[in-house]
């Protein structure tokens, strides 16, 4: 259009030019229904830049990359770049891409220390946000290595060891930081936050101590009253063979898991006297009755009254009445039976010399005497009668 | 303790009065002495100040001052001579003296005791502790705390060095805190302490159990205490920002055993204690520590403060331990304002109130038949807490 040799901004020429338009339609405008888009693509009116640049799409826009990024320039211009770019992706709250900005930066090895002190303090910040907190503590310490006095650096670290629960060590921090500027008002708040937490803490600690403590003395009691009533118990399955002891709280522990489901366990009441979780076993039918606390001064057959009241629902043949029931308890190691005579009470039985209670449950067998199963069960197997 | 003035050893002559005796002594501390000349004439002077009549003899002599203080660190009279000044600083009658011969005195003091490398801070520090006893060497240190360096920077210093342990590698510096619990007696001192926009007050407060000294405590909590003079700051001391309240009937506390209700009372730092907690063992420090608690009673809001942060518990148990008489009065005095009534309108803050006059008098001859009967009960030995070498 231009023709040779005439200034193309010259009033003429551009007269000419849009004169043009009056006949002809221009066809380099934008189309009417996606001018919006189009709009976006141009890099002047871009609102936000595209995360990849193709080249083929956004050539423009890969040009200009090419002369921001380019490998020409120094170190230090280089490095203030990638800063600037992971600045940009911090306020989009992109933290990942930050971080790879930040990297880049440093990568370049400038020979500024206080662009590299930022280049560290700002990738920690943004590793703060992703919640790699001792990833931001390596870049905080890397910072004030190069900056001691940078007092960014210091309360990032600080909050750092406020996430990790560290909270002398965020004290220290905020202390450190004051050193340098005694009124920084975030340092001050932290300081208070991280001391107070701090005692919490300890308060905390000295609970549970308190509580282990009294938990120890309690069993050690229950123990004490087991020992001096002369029951044994048996050793406890050593399910671990390294562990150096059977603690007692790992004793009363297998008293609580396994064969408790409500948790029942070994309590001394206000008199002294004891009472147990202990387990009825039907091997007729495979079931088994729970009681939660069995008072050693109680009779079975007071139990089992109450027990059998009604005949249970497995009691197919309707045969389990208190005065039918006959308890056994089995010496494993001798695999012989002992009669437990209802009337007896719990300390009696638990006494007998051959009876020994494992993981702190007291258990026993019951089934109907007279039942062809029963004489069936007891065939063949030494039963002793006790007094 | 011998008397000073007798003749020093010096060669020859007829009796010499005891300042020309003793100036004599000046060559041989002399930088450049012989060591085992110098050493002797430390321990000389060191013997003098045994004495008042030594001790004022030297306090006159600016160059022997300023010769004992220039000693050269390393050496072993070099501590001698700092000793000698803590003695020299201990004598009330001769801080006069001792300034006019040597006004620099404290100053200088000041840079050694709170220099990390010099091994004798710690008696520079107990000197300046004797020192600052006293209005006038107070006032005076004040001064070159503010000269010294940028504004408040002196006395930073000084906190500092008291908070961080191993500040100094080969001194305590246990000193400090009686000399800061001086100077926390001027309205300068004091403000920086409670700078609301500074961190300063709050690093002091977990020294209140600091275990390995009671010159250290007794300094910090004397501190607290005259901080608790500012009734303007009640409501800050005793709010989340700094939270006296707790650090100061921690070293009252006992291994109590209260309920879980009781328990959940109480300030955190408070709750549930180990059975081997001991109370504060001086006497004198928890007398201070329940003066600082009443004092800050002295307002109504600050009254209420310190009942809701469950100070009674504590105090109603320190009184049925208490076995010092005037301590268990100071408690019961604390109990009856924390479980009383509110005092009628006008009198809300009692640091304010204005006592009618035969009120007053009332007052004394109430204070003094107290006196009467404490002193009665128990042998009357006034402690006197002035800093000297053992």
């Amino acid at each position: 259009m231009e023709q040779p040799g005439q200034d193309p901004t010259s009033d003429d020429v551009m007269d000419s030019f849009l004169e043009k338009f009056q006949s002809q339609p221009y066809r380099g405008g934008f189309h009417e229904d996606q001018w919006e888009e189009e709009f976006e693509k141009v890099p002047l009116f871009m609102r936000r830049a595209p995360s990849e640049i193709d080249p083929r799409e956004n050539p423009d826009l890969a040009c200009l990359q090419s002369i921001i990024f380019d490998e020409g320039r120094s170190p230090e211009e280089q490095a203030k770049t990638y800063k600037d770019e992971g600045n940009d992706y911090f306020k989009e709250k992109d933290y990942k891409k930050a971080v790879i900005s930040y990297t880049e930066g440093l990568k370049k090895k400038c020979a500024d220390p206080d662009l590299n002190a930022v280049l560290y303090t700002n990738r920690a910040a943004a590793q703060y946000y992703l919640g790699n907190f001792r990833s931001a503590l390596n870049d905080v310490t890397a910072a004030r290595k190069l900056k001691p006095c940078h007092l960014k650096a210091i309360i990032r670290g600080a909050l750092c060891h406020l996430e990790l629960k560290h909270f002398a060590e965020a004290v220290n921090w905020c202390d450190e930081g004051l050193q340098i500027d005694g009124k920084e008002k975030k340092l001050l708040e932290l300081r208070a936050k991280a001391d107070k937490l701090k005692r919490i803490e300890q308060r905390d600690v000295r609970k549970a101590s308190l509580k282990e403590k009294k938990e120890r003395n309690q069993n050690e009691a229950l123990l004490q009253t087991i020992k001096a009533r002369n029951i044994r118990l048996s050793e406890a399955a050593c399910e671990d063979e390294d562990s150096p002891s059977e603690g007692l709280g790992e004793l009363f522990l297998d008293g609580l898991s396994s064969d408790n489901p409500h948790g029942a366990r070994l309590s001394l009441d206000d008199q002294g006297r004891l009472s147990w979780p202990v387990l009825f076993l039907y091997p007729e039918y495979a079931q088994s009755d729970f009681i939660s606390a069995f008072h050693e001064d109680s009779r079975f057959i007071d139990h089992l009254m109450v027990m059998f009241g009604e005949t249970p629902s497995w009691d197919l043949e309707q045969k389990y009445c208190p005065d039918n029931l006959e308890v056994y308890f089995e010496d494993e190691d001798r695999a012989e039976l002992y009669r437990v005579p209802a009337k007896s009470t719990l300390l009696q039985v638990l006494q007998h010399h051959r009876y020994f209670v494992k993981a702190l449950t007291p258990a026993f067998l019951v089934c109907v005497g007279s039942s062809p199963f029963c004489k069936n069960y007891l065939r063949g197997r030494k039963v002793y009668q006790i007094q | 303790m011998g008397e000073a003035g007798a003749g020093v050893g010096a060669p020859g002559g007829p009796e010499a009065s005891p300042e020309a005796e003793v100036v004599k002594l000046l060559p041989f501390l002399a930088p450049g002495a012989r060591a085992d000349l110098q050493a002797a004439a430390v321990r000389h002077v060191l013997a003098l100040t045994g004495s008042g009549p030594g001790r004022a003899l030297l306090a006159g002599q600016e160059a022997l001052l300023q010769a004992l203080v220039e000693l050269a660190p390393a050496s072993a009279p070099a501590r001698d001579a700092a000793r000698a000044l803590v003695n020299l600083a201990a004598d009330p009658g001769l801080h006069e003296t001792l300034l006019a011969a040597d006004p620099g005195l404290p100053a200088r003091l000041l840079g050694r005791a709170l220099d990390p490398q010099w091994p004798w801070a710690e008696e520079a520090a107990a000197a300046l502790a004797n020192l600052s006893r006293e209005q006038g060497p107070c006032a005076e240190l004040m001064a070159a705390l503010a000269a010294a360096e940028p504004a408040d920077s002196g006395l930073e210093r000084m906190v500092r060095a008291l908070c961080t342990p191993g500040y100094n590698a080969r001194a305590p510096l246990h000193y400090l805190a009686p000399l800061l619990s001086n100077l926390s007696q001027r309205p300068a001192a004091r403000a920086f302490l409670l700078d609301p926009d500074r961190c300063v007050v709050q690093r002091l407060l977990p020294l209140t159990q600091y275990p390995d000294s009671s010159v250290r405590r007794g300094g910090v909590v004397g501190t607290l205490r005259n901080c608790c003079f500012e009734h303007r700051h009640h409501k800050w001391l005793l709010g989340p920002e700094v939270d006296i309240l707790p650090f100061l009937l921690l070293p009252l506390a006992g291994p109590e055993d209260f309920s879980e209700e009781e328990m959940e009372r109480l300030p955190v730092d408070l709750q549930y204690l180990p059975p081997d907690k001991q109370r504060e063992p001086d006497a004198d420090i928890r007398k201070m520590l329940v003066e600082a608690i009443m004092l800050l009673t002295a307002t109504a809001p600050g009254r209420q403060q310190v009942r809701d942060q469950g100070a009674y518990l504590i105090l109603r148990e320190l009184h049925s331990w208490e076995p010092e008489p005037d301590v268990r009065a100071a408690c019961e005095k604390l109990i009856q304002v924390l479980i009383g009534d509110e005092p009628e309108r006008g009198m809300e803050n009692l640091l304010e109130v204005q006592v009618p006059e035969d009120v007053e008098q009332q007052l004394q001859q109430l204070d003094c038949r107290e006196q009467e009967q404490l002193q009665r009960e128990q042998a009357p030995e006034p402690w006197v807490e002035r800093a000297t070498p053992t």
